[in-house]
């Protein structure tokens, strides 16, 4: 068929020349964006300053760090379980915005005795945080943040993370031992939920030194050996 | 009475065009926070991020201009058909990863914190209804194309 050819053409024709423009225009307007060095300023998740405040209800991310590692904080991370389970700030708990109906009542006891209830999700102008927040306020949490971009300026400042399964919140037991979050290496998901909780005891802050973690994640892989399920520790999982 | 197929044919670019303009314009006019969006997605390795960005803008300007002149008009409008169908094909995607979901189709400005959020689902219709326009577009261009010349 002759159109297919006429059609082919022209596509390349129409990719090439609009490339062509966006380039040249790019290259002469003072607010163009730096195309060689788009691998350093777009891909490092984010930037290593910590950004300031922008509005009430965030928290910045050295206030959340500290807050984490003195154990005062819950993390809850409003992403899907799928990406929970590709790395999360460890410790987190998992609380997709869209389950919170049906999650929140067996989450809501480990929210309490903390100074602060911290939702985050990934991306600059994710709002799953601020809906979770918002779902949370609603349900009568005061002390609730949102760590803007969280997950991307948490890998980026490399401060302890994990990956792995934890379970729903509507899965997790309500009255969860304590457990040291160094030696845990859960083979369920309610015992993940119960390092989570664990790990953000304030009796033992959860990694008072940064570097130990991945220390502990190869110490407790010989311990254990990887296991489904099993909540492993790290600094640099890759998203 | 319906409407004849070369009549048919340029409504139907002229609209299509109108919505490749008004998306177009808003990030052409701020690449950067247009790179922010791209970025969001997760999809792209941070080295083609900005070069996208500066990209893309262009390419449905372009389109927008060959629908409407009439030019290369067969390519426009099946590239117009994929590339809606790329771009709703990524907010589904998104919505499932649970990751940044603000679409950054038709505005770069970011939710306002503490907004009431649009649903994303609505994003996912709204492109649905754009692609089922450009999928059309592109079958009744095809078929005038393809018809003798009167």
């Amino acid at each position: 068929m002759r159109l297919v050819p006429r059609i082919i053409g022209q596509s390349l024709g129409i990719v090439a020349l609009s490339a062509l423009f966006a380039f040249a225009v790019n290259a002469v307007r003072p607010d163009g964006l730096p195309l060689a060095q788009a691998a350093k300023t777009s891909s490092g998740a984010a930037p290593s300053a910590v950004p300031p405040a922008q509005a009430s209800g965030e928290i910045a991310l050295k206030d959340a760090a500290l807050l984490f590692l003195s154990g005062r904080a819950v993390f809850l991370d409003a992403r899907s379980q799928y990406e929970f389970e590709l790395g999360h700030i460890q410790g987190a708990l998992s609380l997709p915005t869209r389950n919170f109906a049906s999650d929140f009542q067996d989450l809501k006891p480990l929210l309490s005795g903390k100074d602060a209830v911290i939702a985050y999700c990934d991306g600059e102008s994710c709002p799953l945080s601020q809906a979770l927040a918002k779902h949370l306020r609603d349900a009568g949490i005061t002390n609730v943040y949102v760590l803007k971009n969280g997950w991307s300026l948490w890998q980026a400042e490399k401060l302890p993370v994990a990956q792995g399964q934890a379970a729903p919140a509507s899965k997790a037991a309500p009255a969860p031992k304590p457990a040291p979050a160094a030696k845990v290496a859960p083979a369920s998901k309610v015992a993940a939920q119960v390092a989570a909780k664990a790990a953000l005891a304030p009796a033992k802050p959860p990694a008072p030194q940064m570097s130990k973690a991945p220390k502990m994640s190869k110490d407790d892989a010989k311990a254990k050996g990887p296991a489904k399920g099993q909540e492993k520790l790290c600094t640099d999982c890759d998203n | 009475m319906p409407l004849p197929p070369r009549a048919a044919d340029f409504v139907l670019r002229f609209a299509l065009a109108l919505v490749l303009f008004y998306a177009s314009a808003d990030k052409l006019l701020h690449p950067q926070d247009f790179a922010a969006i791209v970025k969001g997605y997760h999809v792209l390795p941070g080295s083609l991020v900005n070069p996208v960005a500066v990209w893309l803008p262009w390419l449905e300007l372009l389109l927008g201009l060959c629908l409407v002149s009439g030019y290369w008009c067969e390519g426009a409008a099946t590239l117009t058909a994929g590339l809606f169908a790329v771009f709703w094909l990524l907010l589904i995607v998104s919505w499932a990863r649970g990751i940044d979901v603000t679409c950054g189709c038709f505005s770069t400005k970011p939710a306002e914190p503490g907004a009431e959020t649009t649903p994303m689902l609505f994003y996912i219709g709204r492109d649905a209804v754009l692609l089922g326009l450009a999928l059309f577009t592109a079958w009744v261009r095809l078929r005038v194309a393809g018809e003798p010349e009167a």
